[in-house]
C-alpha cells in the first residue's frame, strides 16, 4: 500500500468552545493517489472535515496531517493550501476574478510564481480540465459545470498533490456534474492526485476506492463502495439512498431470485439477470 | 438569464493604440491634461486641446456617438454653469439687453471658457474608461498607489475590492432580478405606489440580496484562503504593466500640449 | 382552470446586440388535475416556459390563456393570475425576508389584502401542508433553520396564495436524499389533493415516478411530449439528447439486447420487480 498523504488522528471539532461536536473523534488515512468518497446527509460534518484537511479549520482534539505536515503548526498552512487544494460546492462564489484566465492566475499569484511561469501553467491547467477554450471567457457567462472546472483549473495550476471536493457538484445539472467528475476521474488516474470527494450523491462514490459513511459527526462505514453500498440495510439508517440497483437487486432476492450480492450498477444486474434467466 | 450581459462600466472593446497603453501612463497622462484644461487661460488656449482630443478620439477608434453619451448625464449642470455665468458674472461691453438683465462680452466669454472646461474635462476621463476595462484601470491605480503602503495606504486591498466587485455585480444582479420575480409571484409589487411606499416594497427584494451578498462574501472568503490568499505580500502578478514606445511617445506629446496651452495663453 | 400557451416566444433583451430566444413558438396546455413534468438541458427554455405560466414573463408573440382569457390583453387583472398559479423558484429559501416564519409565509396573502384573521388561518394551513406546523414553529426567525425545512416555509409562502396550479423549478435541488424524498413527497401529495402541479427537474427517476405527463424541451422548442410511457419508450431518442433515462429503463434496453424478452414499457422500479421475476420464472421453466 502507498504512503498515506491525509492522515486524520482521532479528530474532534466544535465550531464554538463547549459547543455541540460538529466532528466527533474520526481517523482517517488516505493514500497517495486514491479516490476516497466521503457520503453523508446535510449536517453529517462532512464539509466540516473537509475543512479540517485544508487547515481552514483547526482540530478542538486531536492532529491532521497533509504529506507529514502539521495543520496546526502555523509556518505550514500555506504549504499545506498548496499541496491539498480545495473546490468548494457553490460555483459562483469561488472565483475571485473577472475574466476565466486570470482567476486561474490567483493562486499562483499568492503562492509567488514568477511572472514568466504562470501562463504556461495556466493554459496547461485549463487544457487539463477542457476549458482552455474559455480562457478569456467572463466566468458570470459560464454554465455551472464550466465554472466548477475552472475552479479546479485554479486548484490545479498550483501543482497540488491532493485535492478535496466538498460537495462540488451538488449544485449542477446531470450534464454539469457529468463534465466535472469526468475531469477529476482523468486528474485521478493520469496524474496520480490524490481525490477526496464528498458528496450525497451516492451514485458519484460509486466508483472510487474507499468510501466511507459519516453520520453525527462521525464515520461510521468505511470500505469498497461495493461493501458499503451493495448491502442496502446497512446504509439505509444513516439516511442516504441506495443505488437503484443495489435496492432493486434487495427486494428481487426477498422474493426468491437468487442474485448475487454487489449489485451495484445496470451492466451487473443486467448480467446477473441474463445469468438466472437463460 | 435577462441580466447576463450586462455591460459593466463603460468600456469600448477594441483594438487600438490607445487601448495597449499602459493604464498607469493613461491615467497620469489624464492628470496632466486636466491641469492644461486649467492651464488654459483663454479661449484660444482650448485650441490645441480640442484638437489633441480629436486626434486621440480617432486613435482609439472609439465612436463619436459613445463620447457624447458620456456627456448626457451631465446636461443640466452645463446648461446651468453656462447660464449662470452669462448672466451673473460682470463685464462691461453690453451685447444684448433683454430688459431684465443684461449679456455681456466678458461674461459671454467666460461662460463659454466654463464650459467647455467641464465639457472636455468629461471627455477626456471617458476617453479613459472607454478604452480601459475596469480591472485593468484598477491595476493601473494600485501600482499607482502603491509606493503609499508606506503611509500605510490600502493600495492592494482597494484594488482586491474593486475586482471583486466587478466579479460579483453580474451575479447580484442576476439575483436581484430573480428574487424581485419570487417576489411579484407572491403578490409583491414593486412599482406602484408613492416613494414611500414603494421604498417599503424594496424590503422584500433588499434583505434576502444582503443575506445572499453576505453568504457569497463569506463563502468567497474561505474560497480565497483556501487558495493560499494572505493579502498584498509576497504576492507576484500574471499580469505586468510595462511602458512601451507609445507610451513614451504619449507623454511627450502631452507635455509639448501643456506646453502649447501655456504659450496661447501667454501669447494674447 | 386551465392555462395555455398559444405560439409562445420569448426573446430576452430584443433589438439589443445581446438578444437571444429562449423559447419559439411553443403551444402547451396545463390541464387541470395533472402532474406535468418539464425536462432538458440547463438553458432550453424551460424556466423560461415556467415563468409565462404565472405572467411573469410575457411573450415576445403569441398568447397565454388563463380560461381562454388572454391574460397580457389590457384590462386583465395579473393579479389575478399570480393568486392562481404559484411559482415557486429554484432555491426558494433565498428569497425569505422577514423576521418570523408566520410573516413570512403571510407575505402573499397579505399582498393579496386579506384581513389579520384570514392571514393567519392561512399561514397554518401552508404550513401544515408543508408539515411544519409544530407548535412555536410560526415565531421562529427562518433563518434559523435547516436548508430543508427554509425550503419547506419558503413553498409554504406560494401555497398560502392558494394557487390552483403549482409550478416548481427543480424543487428537491441540492436537498440531500432524505430532504429530496420528502420533497417529492410532499409535492406528489399536493398533487393527490387536487393541485395541478407543473415540476422542472432533472431527474428522470422522479419524472418516471410521479408525473402523468412530460413534455421535453430542447433549443427552445417543445421536442416530445407524452405520458411518462410514451415519452421513456422512446429512450434511446432522449440519450441522443444527451438527457438521461430512468435506471430501470436502462436496464429494460440492455436485458433486451442481451436477446431477453423484457417488456419495452418498464420505468418504475416497481414495475420492474415483477417484469423481471416473470422473467426468472420463465427462465427457469425452459430450464428445467
Amino acid at each position: 500500500m502507498a504512503e498515506p498523504i491525509i492522515v486524520a488522528d482521532h479528530v474532534s471539532f466544535a465550531y464554538e468552545d463547549d459547543g455541540p461536536l460538529a466532528v466527533r473523534d474520526v481517523s482517517l488515512s488516505i493514500e497517495r493517489g486514491s479516490f476516497h468518497a466521503i457520503l453523508g446527509q446535510n449536517g453529517s460534518g462532512k464539509s466540516t472535515l473537509a475543512k479540517l484537511i485544508n487547515g481552514l479549520y483547526l482540530p478542538t482534539e486531536g492532529h491532521v496531517t497533509v504529506c507529514g505536515m502539521d495543520t496546526q503548526d502555523d509556518d505550514k498552512t500555506w504549504e499545506i493550501r498548496r499541496r491539498a487544494g480545495m473546490v468548494f460546492q457553490n460555483p459562483d462564489n469561488q472565483l475571485v476574478a473577472t475574466i476565466v484566465r486570470e482567476d486561474v492566475a490567483f493562486g499562483l499569484e499568492n503562492i509567488g510564481v514568477p511572472t514568466e511561469e504562470m501562463p504556461a501553467r495556466i493554459d496547461k491547467a485549463l487544457k487539463d480540465v477542457g476549458m482552455l477554450d474559455f480562457a478569456d471567457r467572463a466566468p458570470h457567462l459560464l454554465s455551472g459545470g464550466q465554472k466548477q472546472r475552472v475552479a479546479i483549473a485554479g486548484v490545479l495550476a498550483m501543482a497540488p498533490e491532493a485535492i478535496i471536493f466538498d460537495e462540488s457538484t451538488a449544485m449542477l445539472d446531470p450534464q454539469g456534474r457529468r463534465e466535472v467528475m469526468q475531469a477529476v476521474k482523468r486528474l485521478n488516474k493520469e496524474q496520480g492526485i490524490t481525490v477526496l470527494w464528498i458528496t450525497h450523491y451516492m451514485e458519484e462514490a460509486v466508483e472510487c476506492d474507499q468510501a466511507h459513511v459519516m453520520y453525527h459527526g462521525q464515520i461510521v462505514l468505511s470500505g469498497t463502495p461495493r461493501e458499503i453500498f451493495s448491502d442496502v440495510k446497512r446504509i439505509l439508517p444513516y439516511r442516504l439512498d441506495a443505488p437503484p440497483m443495489a435496492r432493486l437487486a434487495e427486494q428481487l432476492r426477498a422474493k426468491g431470485m437468487p442474485l448475487a450480492k454487489g449489485i451495484l450498477t445496470v451492466d451487473e444486474m443486467a448480467k446477473e439477470v441474463a445469468r438466472l434467466c437463460k | 438569464m435577462a441580466l447576463n450581459n450586462i455591460t459593466l462600466g463603460q468600456y469600448y472593446p477594441a483594438d487600438s493604440v490607445v487601448h495597449r497603453m499602459d493604464p498607469r501612463v493613461k491615467i497620469l497622462l489624464l492628470v496632466a491634461i486636466i491641469v492644461a484644461v486649467f492651464l488654459a487661460g483663454n479661449l484660444l488656449a482650448f485650441a490645441p486641446i480640442i484638437l489633441f482630443l480629436v486626434i486621440v478620439t480617432k486613435l482609439s477608434k472609439v465612436p463619436v456617438r459613445m463620447m457624447v453619451k458620456g456627456l448626457k448625464p451631465l446636461r443640466l449642470i452645463l446648461i446651468l454653469t453656462f447660464i449662470l455665468n452669462l448672466f451673473f458674472l460682470q463685464g462691461e461691453t453690453v451685447l444684448l439687453d433683454l430688459g431684465f438683465a443684461q449679456i455681456k462680452r466678458e461674461s459671454l466669454i467666460l461662460a463659454v471658457h466654463y464650459s467647455l472646461r467641464l465639457i472636455l474635462l468629461v471627455l477626456f476621463s471617458s476617453l479613459l474608461t472607454l478604452t480601459t476595462p475596469p480591472i485593468t484601470l484598477t491595476d493601473g491605480l494600485e501600482r499607482l498607489l502603491s509606493p503609499l503602503r508606506v503611509i500605510h495606504f490600502p493600495a492592494h486591498e482597494m484594488a482586491m475590492m474593486m475586482s471583486i466587485a466587478l466579479r460579483f455585480i453580474p451575479t447580484l444582479m442576476e439575483e436581484a432580478d430573480k428574487i424581485m420575480k419570487a417576489q411579484t409571484a407572491r403578490g409583491a409589487d414593486f412599482e406602484s405606489g408613492n416613494l414611500i411606499a414603494r421604498a417599503k416594497a424594496m424590503v422584500p427584494l433588499l434583505v434576502p440580496l444582503f443575506v445572499s451578498a453576505f453568504r457569497r462574501a463569506g463563502d468567497l472568503a474561505m474560497a480565497m484562503e483556501a487558495r493560499c490568499y494572505h493579502g498584498g505580500e509576497g504576492r507576484t502578478r500574471l499580469r505586468v504593466l510595462k511602458c512601451e514606445r507609445r507610451d513614451y511617445i504619449a507623454c511627450a506629446v502631452v507635455a509639448l500640449l501643456i506646453a502649447a496651452v501655456v504659450l496661447t495663453g501667454k501669447l494674447y | 382552470m386551465q392555462v395555455t400557451l398559444e405560439q409562445v416566444t420569448h426573446t430576452y433583451q430584443e433589438g439589443s446586440p445581446f438578444q437571444a430566444v429562449a423559447i419559439r413558438d411553443v403551444s402547451l396546455t396545463i390541464r387541470e388535475g395533472e402532474f406535468l413534468a418539464l425536462i432538458g438541458h440547463t438553458g432550453c427554455g424551460k424556466s423560461t416556459l415556467a415563468q409565462h405560466i404565472n405572467g411573469l414573463l410575457k411573450p415576445t408573440s403569441g398568447r397565454v390563456l388563463l380560461d381562454g382569457q388572454d391574460i397580457h390583453q389590457k384590462g386583465f387583472d395579473k393579479r389575478e393570475v399570480r393568486r392562481k398559479v404559484g411559482l415557486v423558484f429554484q432555491y426558494p429559501e433565498h428569497q425569505l425576508f422577514e423576521e418570523t416564519v408566520a410573516k413570512d409565509v403571510g407575505f402573499g396573502p397579505k399582498n393579496l389584502g386579506l384581513s389579520d384573521a384570514e392571514i393567519k388561518e392561512r399561514v397554518a394551513e401552508a404550513l401544515r401542508k408543508v408539515g411544519l406546523d409544530e407548535p412555536g414553529f410560526t415565531e421562529k426567525s427562518p433563518f434559523e433553520l435547516s436548508g430543508g425545512q427554509m425550503r419547506r416555509v419558503a413553498m409554504a409562502g406560494v401555497l398560502a396564495m392558494r394557487p390552483q396550479i403549482l409550478v416548481l423549478d427543480e424543487p428537491a435541488a441540492g436537498l440531500d436524499p432524505q430532504s429530496r424524498e420528502d420533497m417529492l413527497q410532499l409535492i406528489s401529495g399536493l398533487h393527490q389533493q387536487g393541485s395541478t402541479v407543473v415540476m422542472i427537474s432533472h431527474s428522470m427517476d422522479d419524472v418516471a415516478r410521479f408525473a402523468t405527463r412530460a413534455v421535453v424541451m430542447e433549443h427552445g422548442t417543445i421536442a416530445m411530449e407524452g405520458t411518462p410511457q410514451e415519452i421513456f419508450r422512446q429512450a434511446e431518442r432522449l440519450e441522443q439528447m444527451g438527457l438521461d433515462v430512468p435506471s430501470v429503463c436502462k436496464l429494460g434496453m440492455k436485458l433486451r439486447e442481451m436477446g431477453l424478452n423484457c417488456p419495452e414499457d418498464i420505468f418504475r422500479e416497481e414495475q420492474a420487480l415483477p417484469a423481471l421475476l416473470a422473467l426468472w420464472k420463465e427462465g427457469k421453466c425452459h430450464g428445467a
